[in-house]
């Protein structure tokens, strides 16, 4: 009796040792498990239909190829030498319709930056790099990373910023200006849009017991 | 119950003879099983031996023991007893006259027999996609005849590959709570009581996490001066400690990581909602009421249909949505970027880059929980 007792804790513990780590419970943390079934996805679930609606281009900056919004179809007096037919210089003290004055750059101060920080003033159509390259207004987030290179690695990775449509693939994020007004990038200070009045009464006067 | 054990023994074939006998129509081989014996025995018994052998066959010895004796030693009557049991029945009965009355239109009979066929449905959880199908189908032809408005329900399983997962950046969240709005209105909370997933914590900088003295009810200019914003909501754990409580198994955790709720199942008891270490839960004390305009009709069973009095529910990280490729509504609505959600299976999401390249870090990591919602900082 007592060597059947003992051959059947052996086998138990066998099977133990053998089946306990095995099965739906494989992985002894959250991490195990994502790095043990990773793999690309391509599922059936898609933002194609979703994205359908937006005008969009492909980027490839370092490792990551991603969409963005196309921007000047987005622009409402693009494209911009319809008005500003000759550069800024001789433009200036002209009788000419009065579009941008309600512009302010309330962006870095004035002795860092100015409009022609980013503006071509001689070719109106084309933003310009610090060191005067032209850049396309589709691809203005070159613009930005110049002094924005945190937020820049944050955002082309994919923890700076919002995506467009949903989570599934293809990946399409909203480019810098999509989010902050470049003439006044940060985030205004506004009341928040709701206020629990429940939780308030509760707070204040218990619950009534 | 050959031998009334009350444990379980390994059988290695060498009691075989026994086999045939087995044990009761359920297939258990313990003590309680269905009302089937009781009902059998109740015919020869007085109505206290009947009490006493009912109270064996459900906790048998245990109640010499614990606490249970305080719960079951309420003296019930027979009649009382039967009441209760009988209650889905009633229901059934009373569908069935209204069912086959003449003098009733034939929009009160299709009600009566949905009625019936959803008081008798089993749990989702087991359900197969026919009856799955069948039961939304169900549900959607009984709000239509309620209320002469369609709603559109799915019940789509969880997708292959997929791993929901969720990152937070506590340094750009500027408690607009913009989130908060988008969550009530995608998953039709009750307005009366002002239910809210999502809370939005105001904290002090340079304190850490005070839940204590944080304030989630805050009504000023927002951000505040020397606080910063972080939000909490049902983190679906890897390792949920309110599935493991719910005496009915009305909760549980889906193939894509999803913690959800069969709201038809749940009992109300709230033992999840205790179970849970960050008050992700939420209990319906009345019965929820959403302006029929504003109802968010396109609804998932485990999702955002409208729920009823007296049972649990949670964020589902919009299972409505998310099992269709989109975003949660809080996602959506964040005019910050703070919310990150994605498929923490695929090493090309945005999820995964950020968990792999940002200091991340959960709340409460130390109970093993494991939840799947992360927070970072830029």
């Amino acid at each position: 009796m007592k060597n059947r007792t003992l051959i059947y804790s052996v086998v138990v513990l066998l099977g133990v040792s053998l089946f306990s780590c095995k099965g739906e419970e494989e992985y002894h943390s959250i991490s195990d498990k994502i790095e043990g079934e990773s793999k690309p996805y391509h599922g059936a679930l898609t933002s194609e239909q979703l994205l359908a609606d937006t005008e969009l281009i492909e980027i490839t900056e370092g490792e990551h190829t991603f969409l963005i919004p196309e921007r000047k179809g987005q622009i409402k007096s693009f494209a911009c030498i319809e008005c500003h037919s000759k550069p800024v210089s001789q433009m200036i003290g002209k009788d000419a319709p009065k579009a941008h004055w309600d512009i302010k750059v309330n962006h870095a101060n004035s002795d860092a930056m100015n409009c022609a920080t980013c503006h071509n003033g001689e070719d109106m159509n084309q933003l310009n790099t610090l060191t005067g390259k032209n850049i396309d207004f589709n691809l203005s987030y070159k613009l930005c990373s110049q002094c924005h290179s945190s937020q820049f690695e944050d955002w082309k990775g994919g923890a700076h910023g919002k995506k467009v449509a949903g989570w599934a693939p293809p990946r399409a994020s909203n480019t810098c200006v999509n989010c902050h007004n470049p003439h006044s990038p940060s985030f205004e200070k506004r009341w928040p849009v709701q206020f629990n009045t429940k939780t308030a009464i509760e707070r204040n006067e218990g619950l009534g017991h | 119950m050959s031998d009334n054990k009350k444990w379980y023994s390994l059988d290695l074939g060498l009691n075989n003879k026994k086999e045939s006998s087995g044990s009761c129509g359920c297939g258990k081989s313990e003590g309680s099983c269905s009302s089937t014996p009781k009902e059998q025995v109740e015919e020869e018994l007085s109505p206290e031996e009947f009490y006493e052998a009912a109270i064996n066959a459900s906790i048998g010895e245990e109640r010499h023991r614990d606490g249970f004796e305080q719960v079951f030693d309420v003296k019930m009557d027979r009649r009382s007893a039967f009441k209760k049991l009988t209650a889905s029945l009633l229901i059934g009965a009373g569908a069935v006259t209204t069912s086959c009355s003449v003098t009733t239109g034939s929009d009160t009979k299709e009600k009566a027999q949905i009625d019936w066929e959803e008081q008798f449905k089993g749990n989702y959880k087991l359900m197969t996609d026919e009856e799955k199908q069948g039961t939304i189908n169900r549900l959607m032809r009984s709000y239509e005849l309620r209320t002469d408005k369609k709603i559109n329900m799915t019940a789509e399983n969880a997708a292959e590959d997929v791993l929901f997962g969720y990152a937070f950046n506590i340094s750009k969240c500027q408690g607009y709570m913009n989130c908060v709005n988008a969550c009530v209105e995608e998953n039709n909370q009750d307005r009366n009581s002002e239910m809210q997933y999502i809370r939005i914590h105001e904290m002090k900088d340079g304190e850490g996490f005070k839940f204590d003295k944080a304030d989630d009810n805050y009504y000023h200019e927002v951000p505040a001066e020397g606080h910063f914003y972080m939000g909490t909501q049902c983190f679906h754990c890897d390792n949920p400690p309110c599935v493991e409580v719910c005496p009915v198994q009305a909760t549980w955790k889906e193939e894509d990581g999803l913690v959800v709720i069969d709201y038809d199942w749940c009992v109300g008891c709230r033992y999840c909602m205790a179970a849970c270490p960050y008050d992700g839960r939420r209990f319906n004390w009345s019965k929820p009421e959403v302006p029929e305009p504003e109802v968010n009709k396109n609804q998932h069973y485990l999702g955002n249909r409208m729920r009823k009095k007296g049972v649990m529910e949670k964020c589902t990280f919009c299972v409505q949505r998310t099992r269709k490729g989109k975003n949660p509504a809080c996602v959506e609505a964040c005019p910050t970027g703070a919310r990150i959600f994605g498929n923490l299976l695929d090493p090309n999401s945005t999820i995964r880059w950020v968990l792999e390249n940002k200091k991340v870090f959960r709340l409460k990591e130390d109970l093993g929980t494991e939840p799947k919602f992360w927070y970072f900082m830029d």
